[in-house]
């Protein structure tokens, strides 16, 4: 055989090998991303719960790459991240909570809008779409407010430091700055914080027909599959296991409402430890309003309450009452009356003869 | 070209399919494994019998008794962490107590009803199991054993396996997370 055969022969057998690789390689990534993820994310048994959690929830017919993306979708990170785990197995280190940290939780949530695009662009619009700058660099806030170590309650929850290690100075005097930069667009409150994407439930499916009465009055009640993220536990607990504000109002107790997804709401949105009405930044409806849930008038991903009124006062009813020109914080930012908690007393006098009339009159038809 | 060194293109390509359809076979061989178990340390026998006994420490009344709070899963997965030097007390407890049962009623642990496995464990906690397997006093020390991991299932974080949807926070009526606001400003 002569050099320049060999030579040949030697690429050919190296473009083969490099071939084989390729192809090998290809078809088992392939083979990996489509695959049932018990054959394949499972491989590794500190996934198995979190598979095993999909599996039952109303996700279960998306794949671990829908959200989390492949192992090379983060390039380096991802690669090393997963070459850890082999270590941390070798090692016997326990790594059944494993948790993804923040800058995970934010990739997954770019994947929600993709399928939630309407859900995403109503948060976006909303209070909750606030960023690390909005939250640990507002005066107003922080001349007021010093900043502490129970923000992150309810503001940047996933991140894994401490507020010092946030923000500085913690102190009412700024001006304060974000130790770290590229927190200043980040998301402060993910959708994460009030979902949990495991939790158990069924994919969205049609009534049955056959039985009508199930599509309309007669329709089961799903467990919401809202969930509050304990930052402190590192765990997620269904609103249906929160408990249920007792709030006073002058020693008088104020009726609550049921609704589950509020007790979420009052996990950030709470009155003082000892539970007093209008105290801290409660919020939960008295007067008029006593009773409802937050969601009565808020929309869920918006916060929006513009249409609020209308659901209940429709310009159409018998009072002929148009509730959203009445001197409120509905109307009027400025107002004393705050929507929350307005009361009929607010503006009549308990025996105002002119708003019994008024009354009687309604009442009559 | 020397004729000698060619290689067909029919040759080229079956040799391609035959490598790609090993690698992948090979791919397919090593991702074929067992069924997930949803336990890390227990056999599904043990299991069995591990519910009844932690049922009889915390029964289910009016709220979750210790069975439904995840006691078994607490326990599990606290025998592969930080628990790990207990294994073998409940490896072989297990079996004793399944033993002392099948000799005392003739039937298994889990199997048996409510009164007769509270009068077995009722022996066992007084050291009064006759013709046991046990060592003496071997018994009541895996008993006392499981009290103490029950209690600290039902009473303890959920994120440690146990105390399922709070159920003994919300017995005792605590709010947990606890609500407390900030101090808003006006």
């Amino acid at each position: 055989m002569n050099i320049n055969s060999r030579y040949k022969t030697i690429s050919l057998i190296l473009s083969i090998i490099l071939l084989f690789g390729l192809v090998g390689f290809g078809s088992f990534y392939t083979y990996w991303n489509s695959a049932s993820p018990y054959k394949t994310c499972a491989s590794c048994h500190e996934i198995e719960l979190r598979v095993e959690s999909h599996a039952h929830s109303s996700h279960q017919n998306l794949t671990c790459k829908d959200c989390h993306g492949t192992a090379l979708s983060n390039g380096f990170h991802s690669l090393k991240e997963k070459g850890m785990m082999v270590v941390n197995h070798v090692r016997k280190v326990n790594t059944e909570n494993i948790r993804m940290n923040e800058e995970q939780i934010l990739d997954v949530m770019n994947n929600c809008e993709r399928c939630h695009t309407n859900e995403f662009a109503k948060w976006k619009l909303g209070g909750h779409s606030m960023t690390y700058s909005h939250v640990f660099l507002n005066e107003k806030h922080n001349t007021t407010e010093q900043i502490n170590f129970d923000c992150l309650r309810c503001h940047g929850m996933f991140n894994s430091k401490s507020v010092d290690e946030i923000v500085e100075p913690l102190k009412n005097k700024g001006p304060w700055k974000l130790k770290d930069k590229e927190l200043m667009h980040r998301s402060a409150i993910p959708c994460m914080a009030c979902h949990q994407i495991h939790q158990e439930g069924k994919p969205v499916s049609q009534p049955d027909y056959s039985n009508p009465q199930e599509a309309f009055y007669k329709r089961k009640a799903e467990k919401p599959s809202l969930t509050f993220f304990h930052r402190h536990e590192k765990i997620n607990i269904n609103v249906v296991d929160l408990p249920k504000l007792k709030l006073t109002d002058n020693n008088r107790e104020v009726a609550v409402s049921d609704d589950p997804i509020m007790r979420n709401c009052i996990q950030c949105h709470a009155p003082n430890a000892a539970h007093q009405a209008g105290t801290s930044d409660d919020r939960t409806p008295r007067g008029v309003h006593e009773g409802l849930s937050c969601m009565a008038c808020h929309e869920p991903h918006s916060n929006d309450a513009r249409n609020s009124c209308k659901k209940c006062h429709p310009p159409m009813s018998n009072c002929k009452l148009d509730v959203t020109q009445m001197n409120t914080t509905f109307k009027d930012k400025n107002s004393k009356n705050d929507i929350h908690f307005v009361s009929c007393t607010d503006c009549h006098k308990a025996n105002d003869p002119k708003l019994k009339q008024k009354m009687m009159k309604i009442t009559r038809i | 070209m020397d004729v000698k060194n060619k290689i067909s293109r029919r040759k080229f390509l079956s040799l391609s399919l035959v490598g790609i359809g090993g690698i992948s076979l090979l791919s397919l061989g090593a991702l074929n494994k067992k069924p997930i178990s949803k336990w890390r340390f227990f056999t599904e026998n043990e299991v069995l019998i591990l519910d009844a006994l932690v049922e009889q420490i915390i029964p289910t009344d009016e709220s979750m008794g210790a069975r439904d709070a995840g006691a078994t899963n607490f326990i599990d997965k606290q025998l592969m962490g930080p628990y790990q030097q207990f294994q073998k007390d409940y490896r072989d407890g297990l079996k004793l107590l399944q033993q002392s049962s099948m000799e005392k009623f003739n039937s298994k642990f889990e199997e048996l009803n409510w009164e007769n496995q509270t009068i077995l464990l009722k022996l066992i906690d007084k050291d009064e199991l006759k013709h046991s397997h046990w060592e003496k006093g071997a018994d009541k020390k895996f008993f006392s054993m499981v009290i103490r991991h029950t209690m600290q299932s039902f009473y303890g974080s959920p994120k440690h396996g146990g105390n399922k949807n709070n159920v003994s926070y919300k017995m005792l009526k605590l709010d947990t997370p606890i609500i407390i606001g900030q101090n808003r400003y006006k």
